[in-house]
């Protein structure tokens, strides 16, 4: 009897914590596909394209990281900003070759086939300088792999790590629209380029920076992510996917959208994991996007922006 | 129901802004029916609702005896309504011969498997449609330009061909929506003998949007004057030009402009 | 001269030669000349929905695969005998990517580009987990098919078919595109609006395009599987749906004779440099990019200005060629007012 009821409580525990777990590592998860689904709203606001090679500068953000973090022992922090650097600079070349010159003389698909190709030329590169032994590539950890208990929940405290420093670049985003030149520049081109002409503001050079400022979040989000997964040329594409879906479920064109898209994402993803089967966590947001397409297809919070044919 | 279209009480708003309020129009047969009013007011709005690709919040639309309202674009032109844009619409990877044979799709039923196979009956279908473009490219003196591509014409050329595209499968209304934008003065003259013709001899009724007043004044039989959203005037021409309300809404526009 | 250069000529010529093929050559130039006619289907088929519908999709790597891995595993877990495996997996590929596609379809065309990859993504994966079913990772090896009464190996028995189903397949798509179907897709690609005022149900064309690439990349899915005797999910990943995407651009997007020539590019490419991911990644990435950049009619657009080709290139130029002429509304109502 009294046996059975400790036994009863320790697997109540083992639940609780089970949950916290994964309640955790949804968010840390989730907290990454906001930050790639950001960039991909931000430059589809701007331009009405979704960067097709978008992913690619998560992917290389990481490389860069790990290259002179793990490879020319460059603090992290320092190795973070020199990353994001690098991402921003892959934005802007983004813009020139597959954007600028395809955006009024072609149509979309033109300039999405282009961005298709640039994605596998920026892979095919980082497959070659990095991953050419075809394994993933550990970069080192940041603090200890312990677990510590946090607000009663169970966490890993690198997930903590990860989380506060995604809020801190989601706020320095926000910041950055709200507070400096070149960020209301661009909303005001993102929401009336006309206007914005008219008004003396350089649209291309907006969209140029807007594309490198995407990359810039996506690069961020890479250096972040890095100390706990894997880093592999093909991880681009997996994360733009997802980015992307969550960007769809948040609507498309808001970022608070894209960042509750995100977090619902990875939250699932876990629980899929957790719940169901561990084998659910690579695929289970594939089907939640087909199902969104079939239910909500203006996203989770039926906002606008989604233009019917 | 002598009415061949009828707009019966229809509203529309977009985000708590009424773009059409109570709006009701009836079309005789045979027509011309010119929709004027300052910017803003409603007009392509209201030719949306028509044709389906926009759905009226309040109301119903008969064509014909038939109500339309709820209908897909497609199934609206199929039951007999043409319709031109305010910008060119002509597909450009297309010939202008093409384009015209893209007008009767309605009117041509070759399935895959009958045109893959090209059939007999397909290919005799292809030929009086092939033969039906070309009487409609010789109607507007366009025939020359019937392997052309449909970009390679003047704005005002595929303007032309665009309205002949709408008109081929003798659809009972074909709404216009301001046909002579970006036209010169002799292109708005031959457009206006055009539209008469169109009358005449084809029997097809117009509703056309219209900036170019003295246009719309010297075609149409009656003229439906919209101001935001709401019908301030219908009557024949002269009547709508010395209408207070009328003077009001042009004069008021401009003043605020 | 010219009349004998015409693109219907060529085709024949083409067509002619790989005839001939295996009484010449050696098995390894058979084998490479059935590639060449997989990915003739293959182009055609996708050029039918992005050239011509003018939909964005990302799954005809993944509808190649359900087709491959449809005949094959019929043949493998219930001994369906090929003759009926092959139709069979172009209809399961055919049938799952119209109903993937089809709550998209009434969505604009980045909503279409996200369910295609997303598709692709889940049917890579499927292929590679569900080991009970597909065999895992490590992929499978269908039953050897049996051409029995003919005098036929397995090599030169796939080729007949594989030249019967090219063959076949692209004077299908020749002569649809040249009918109203054909116009009603163009139309659509190149103004939805105007399409839909025209009578054209686009829900209607839009999965009639969908069905048919479908058709056709699982048709070379379910001949591919026999020509390799093998089938695995590392075929029908990212890397061939780009190959797709160049073959189409290259030759031509629009353009039936520009697939043929782009398919047969893409073969000889991928013999040279096939050993090397990245370097594939980077030649076809750099080779769609480029088309689309400095000759976004392709190749064909090139011949057809050389040699007086009369096919239709229906290839939508960007609106700055659209109008040449368009005046500005602004500048233009003031000599009419």
């Amino acid at each position: 009897m009294e046996a059975g009821g400790a036994g009863r409580r320790r697997q109540q525990v083992s639940q609780m914590e089970m949950f916290s777990y994964l309640i955790a590592a949804g968010l840390t998860t989730g907290a990454l596909y906001a930050l790639v689904a950001l960039g991909l709203v931000v430059v589809f606001k701007a331009t009405q394209v979704v960067n097709f090679a978008h992913g690619e500068m998560f992917m290389f953000g990481g490389f860069f990281a790990y290259s002179f973090h793990a490879m020319l022992g460059v603090p992290y922090v320092l190795s973070l900003f020199m990353a994001v650097a690098c991402a921003f600079a892959i934005g802007i070349v983004t813009d020139r070759i597959a954007f600028r010159p395809l955006m009024r003389s072609q149509t979309l698909v033109s300039v999405l086939l282009a961005m298709v190709g640039l994605s596998f030329i920026f892979k095919g590169i980082a497959r070659s300088a990095w991953g050419s032994s075809g394994h993933h590539i550990a970069f080192p950890p940041l603090i200890s792999p312990e677990p510590i208990m946090f607000l009663g929940l169970m966490v890993m405290s690198q997930e903590l790590v990860v989380m506060g420093a995604a809020v801190v670049v989601m706020v320095a985003f926000a910041l950055f629209f709200k507070l400096t030149r070149a960020g209301k520049f661009m909303q005001a081109t993102a929401n009336n380029p006309k206007a914005a002409t008219l008004v003396g503001i350089r649209v291309d050079r907006v969209y140029m920076y807007t594309f490198g400022v995407g990359a810039a979040v996506a690069g961020a989000a890479a250096v972040l992510m890095a100390p706990i997964t894997l880093l592999s040329p093909d991880i681009g594409f997996v994360l733009f996917v997802k980015g992307f879906a969550a960007a769809v479920l948040g609507g498309l064109t808001s970022i608070p959208g894209a960042i509750a898209g995100g977090i619902v994402l990875g939250l699932l993803e876990k629980m899929a994991a957790g719940y169901i089967h561990t084998g659910l966590e690579e695929v289970s947001a594939f089907v939640v996007i087909m199902f969104a397409m079939v239910f909500l297809p203006t996203g989770l919070f039926g906002l606008r922006g989604v233009r019917r044919v | 129901m002598s009415a061949i279209l009828s707009v019966q009480d229809v509203s529309v708003s977009f985000g708590g802004v009424d773009a059409l309020a109570d709006v009701s129009i009836d079309v005789e047969p045979g027509e011309i029916v010119g929709i004027i009013g300052p910017n803003g007011a409603g007009k392509t709005t209201l030719l949306n609702v028509i044709c389906g690709m926009a759905q009226p919040n309040k109301g119903a639309i008969w064509l014909n005896g038939t109500l339309i309202t709820g209908r897909k674009p497609s199934a609206v032109a199929g039951m007999g309504l043409g319709r031109t844009f305010q910008s060119s619409q002509l597909f450009p990877g297309m010939t202008v011969l093409e384009n015209m044979m893209t007008g009767l799709h309605l009117a041509s039923h070759a399935g895959l498997f009958q045109s893959a196979f090209r059939t007999s009956a397909m290919r005799r279908e292809e030929a009086r449609l092939r033969a039906k473009a070309e009487a409609a490219l010789d109607f507007v003196g366009f025939r020359h330009f019937a392997d052309r591509p449909g970009n390679a014409l003047s704005f005002g050329q595929q303007r032309i061909v665009e309205i002949a595209r709408a008109l081929i499968n003798e659809p009972k209304v074909v709404l216009l929506d301001e046909p002579a934008v970006g036209l010169s003065i002799n292109r708005v003259a031959e457009l206006d003998e055009l539209l008469r013709r169109i009358r005449k001899e084809k029997g097809i009724t117009l509703v056309m949007i219209e900036h170019v007043i003295r246009l719309v004044m010297a075609v149409s039989d009656r003229i439906v004057v919209l101001n935001s959203g709401r019908k301030i005037a219908d009557g024949n021409p002269v009547s709508v030009r010395d209408d207070p309300l009328v003077i009001e809404a042009y004069l008021g526009a401009q003043a605020h402009a | 001269m010219r009349r004998l250069l015409s693109p219907r000529n060529l085709i024949f010529a083409l067509f002619v030669t790989l005839a001939v093929v295996p009484f010449l050559a050696n098995k390894y130039y058979v084998f490479i000349a059935n590639l060449v006619l997989l990915y003739m289907i293959l182009a055609v088929g996708l050029n039918l929905l992005i050239g011509y519908a003018g939909q964005l999709a990302f799954a005809n790597a993944a509808m190649f695969g359900i087709g491959a891995y449809g005949a094959g595993l019929l043949q493998a877990h219930f001994g369906v005998p090929y003759w009926l495996a092959l139709p069979s997996g172009a209809l399961i590929a055919m049938v799952s990517g119209t109903v993937m596609a089809l709550p998209a379809l009434r969505l604009s065309g980045i909503y279409l580009a996200l369910v295609t990859l997303a598709f692709a993504q889940f049917t890579l994966w499927v292929m590679s987990h569900w080991d009970t079913v597909t065999f895992g990772a490590g992929g499978f090896s269908p039953p050897r098919i049996d051409f029995g009464p003919l005098p036929l190996t397995q090599p030169n028995g796939m080729y007949l078919l594989s030249w019967l189903a090219a063959a076949g397949l692209i004077w299908f798509a020749w002569n649809a595109m040249g009918s109203r179907i054909g116009r009603a897709f163009v139309a659509m690609r190149d103004g939805e609006i105007a399409a839909q005022a025209l009578g054209i149900d686009l829900l209607r064309y839009k999965a009639l395009a969908f069905a048919l690439s479908g058709f056709y990349a699982g048709t070379a899915g379910a001949l591919y599987g026999g020509v390799l005797g093998f089938v695995g999910p590392e075929g029908f990943d990212l890397l061939q749906m780009v190959l797709h995407k160049a073959a189409v651009v290259m030759g031509g997007l629009g353009s039936i004779m520009g697939s043929i020539i782009g398919a047969v590019i893409l073969v000889v490419l991928l013999e040279v440099i096939r050993e090397f991911k990245a370097t594939m990644e980077i030649a076809f990435g750099g080779l769609l990019l480029a088309f689309v950049l400095f000759q976004p009619r392709g190749i064909v657009d090139l011949l057809r200005r050389k040699l007086g080709w009369d096919e239709r290139l229906h290839y939508k130029a960007g609106p700055d060629q659209t109008a040449p002429s368009e005046p500005t509304p602004a500048a233009t109502r003031k000599p009419a007012e």
